[in-house]
């Protein structure tokens, strides 16, 4: 039997289909580790609908529907969900996958064959795309349930999906850009740390304009913002081009950088 | 073939004038520098390693003399300081895929996903060389009757020996069935049984027309297994040839009355003594 992987022979092209073949393939098999470590996606789930339901709980008094013109005639929940949907998103255990392997020795397994750099990065990221985006799902189910409405109709919450599971993949890649750096778990867990404030520099208690003027500041320096807006709008007014645009932006510069910076990574990894 | 004389200190200087084509391993002038802490160490410093098609080649050395640094290089998970390597042929630093193609690599500890299967990780590795599912699929049965895992084929890798783990290993290392076959250390930690499974695995390999090139600390394992063998010692070769002519170059020069063994030979190429290896042991 001879192997027929052309790898870098292969032209441009077949470079690029077989990085994507072969992410496919390492991203079956980190969906294939995600359900057989239930536990692990329980926190992703759990912790964000805690969040929801004590948010609203403590805020949804101040908020009512009626004379509350930010809610657009929905519920407090409703636009806490993107807050909730984005902290899902943030759960991603790529980074910490990846430093088991790298201990255990099959990432040099992994990288002694003559894949894609390429691959060796989005393989896992591909798997958080779909994880976040079942998990999204779910919770947007739940979320209908207790009366949210998503305002945009099923292409809209496509749409919202898609933009979370993005996110996620970013998310989880700076998280396997630390792995590499550090090849230590302790420190790719502290890392996530960094990222994790930016969740809560956002309007996701009143829209920006009624934050404080330091918080305003720091909501629309911090890239967050624009997905948590972009998603919201889908939830509360339809199909808002703007916002969309703007988190899909945010969504695509940091995913190239991310990339990027992995690829460089791997690439010089020893 | 080079000879044993003279300054035992002196990197030890091989022929390495064959032309790369003829060669499994070429190797040349392999060096690898880190810098820790603001300083710079030597790992390897200038090794030459000329490997032919279908021998079993040990690499010997104590701890911390580079063989794994060396072996990291020539399968292409590490990148070289200085010097050039080719494996069957291909420039590893200019063409990593090709080498990559071309060899397959078992690493000191048995690199395996142990939430997987053994059939679903010699799939995935037959997947990721290229192969469309199907042949895949029949490519790691074969692997798996090869290494005696058929059995627990569908068990997650989580619940298997040291040994069961060392075999699966080696059959991941030969689904696209490569040229040269890097085992590093593949016995350590295994019980005698498992030790002597591995030995004729390797052997069987080998008898099929794969070079093997073997690190080992284990000297019995190197003289049961290897047609020829290097000494390596911080960082440079300070040995070469046959298990027989090392033995025979030690037993002329100290003019030994009886056969030495290859331990003897590693004790006398790394200036270490069995008082001195046994005093280091008790200290710790």
């Amino acid at each position: 039997m001879t192997a027929t992987h052309q790898g870098t022979a292969g032209g441009g092209a077949t470079e690029s289909s077989n990085a994507l073949r072969d992410s496919f393939i390492l991203g079956g098999r980190a969906i294939r580790e995600a359900l057989r470590t239930p536990d692990s996606l329980f926190p992703t789930m759990f912790i964000p609908l805690f969040f929801l339901v004590v948010n609203v709980g403590q805020a949804a008094k101040i908020f009512p529907s009626e004379g509350t013109p930010f809610l657009f005639g929905q519920s407090y929940g409703a636009f806490q969900l993107p807050a909730s949907l984005l902290l899902s998103a943030s759960f991603g255990g790529a980074g910490l996958y990846l430093v088991e392997e790298i201990e255990g020795g099959y990432f040099d397994k992994l990288r002694a064959t003559p894949i894609s750099r390429m691959a060796l990065v989005l393989g896992r990221l591909y798997a958080e795309f779909v994880k976040t985006a079942a998990v999204a799902t779910v919770m947007v189910l739940l979320a209908l349930a207790f009366g949210i409405r998503i305002k945009s109709g099923i292409p809209g919450f496509l749409v919202m999906v898609v933009m979370v599971s993005l996110w996620a993949m970013v998310f989880a890649g700076f998280m396997q850009l630390l792995a590499l750096k550090t090849r230590s778990a302790a420190a790719t867990q502290g890392g996530s740390m960094i990222f994790f404030p930016l969740l809560f520099l956002t309007p996701n208690f009143v829209p920006r304009d009624q934050l404080t003027r330091p918080m305003e500041i720091a909501a629309t320096l911090n890239p967050v913002t624009y997905i948590m807006e972009g998603v919201r709008s889908l939830v509360l007014e339809g199909f808002n081009g703007a916002a969309i645009g703007k988190g899909f932006a945010v969504v695509g510069v940091t995913m190239v950088l991310m990339l990027a910076l992995s690829i460089r990574m791997v690439n010089n990894y020893d | 073939m080079p000879t044993n004389q003279g300054d035992l200190n002196a990197p030890y200087a091989l022929q390495t004038d064959r032309p790369s084509s003829m060669s499994a391993i070429k190797a040349v002038g392999l060096k690898k520098t880190y810098s820790t802490g603001g300083e710079e160490v030597e790992a390897v410093r200038g090794v030459d390693l000329d490997v032919q098609p279908g021998e079993i080649f040990g690499f010997l050395g104590p701890n911390g003399a580079g063989k794994s640094t060396t072996v990291r290089m020539l399968t292409t998970l590490m990148t070289l300081s200085a010097g050039t390597v080719h494996v069957g042929g291909v420039d590893v630093a200019a063409d990593p895929h090709g080498a990559r193609r071309k060899i397959g690599v078992a690493l000191q500890e048995a690199g395996l996903d142990e939430r997987q299967t053994s059939r679903e990780i010699l799939v995935l590795q037959a997947r990721l060389f290229g192969m469309r599912p199907s042949e895949a699929g029949a490519r790691a049965q074969e692997l798996l009757e090869l290494v005696d895992l058929t059995e627990a084929a569908d068990r997650r890798v989580k619940g298997y020996s040291g040994g069961m783990k060392r075999r699966l290993d080696l059959a991941s290392a030969l689904v696209h069935e490569p040229e040269v076959l890097f085992l590093d250390e593949p016995t350590t930690g295994l019980d005698p049984g498992s030790r002597i499974t591995v030995w004729d695995e390797v052997r069987r390999i080998n008898s099929m027309g794969t070079t093997v090139f073997l690190t080992t600390q284990y000297l019995e394992e190197a003289d049961q297994l290897c047609n020829r063998l290097a000494i390596i010692d911080s960082g440079l070769i300070i040995r070469e040839g046959t298990p027989a002519s090392l033995k025979a170059e030690l037993r002329e020069r100290t003019g030994l009355d009886t056969d030495p063994t290859l331990d003897d030979v590693f004790l006398d190429a790394t200036g270490r003594t069995r008082d001195r290896v046994a005093g280091e042991v008790k200290e710790i």
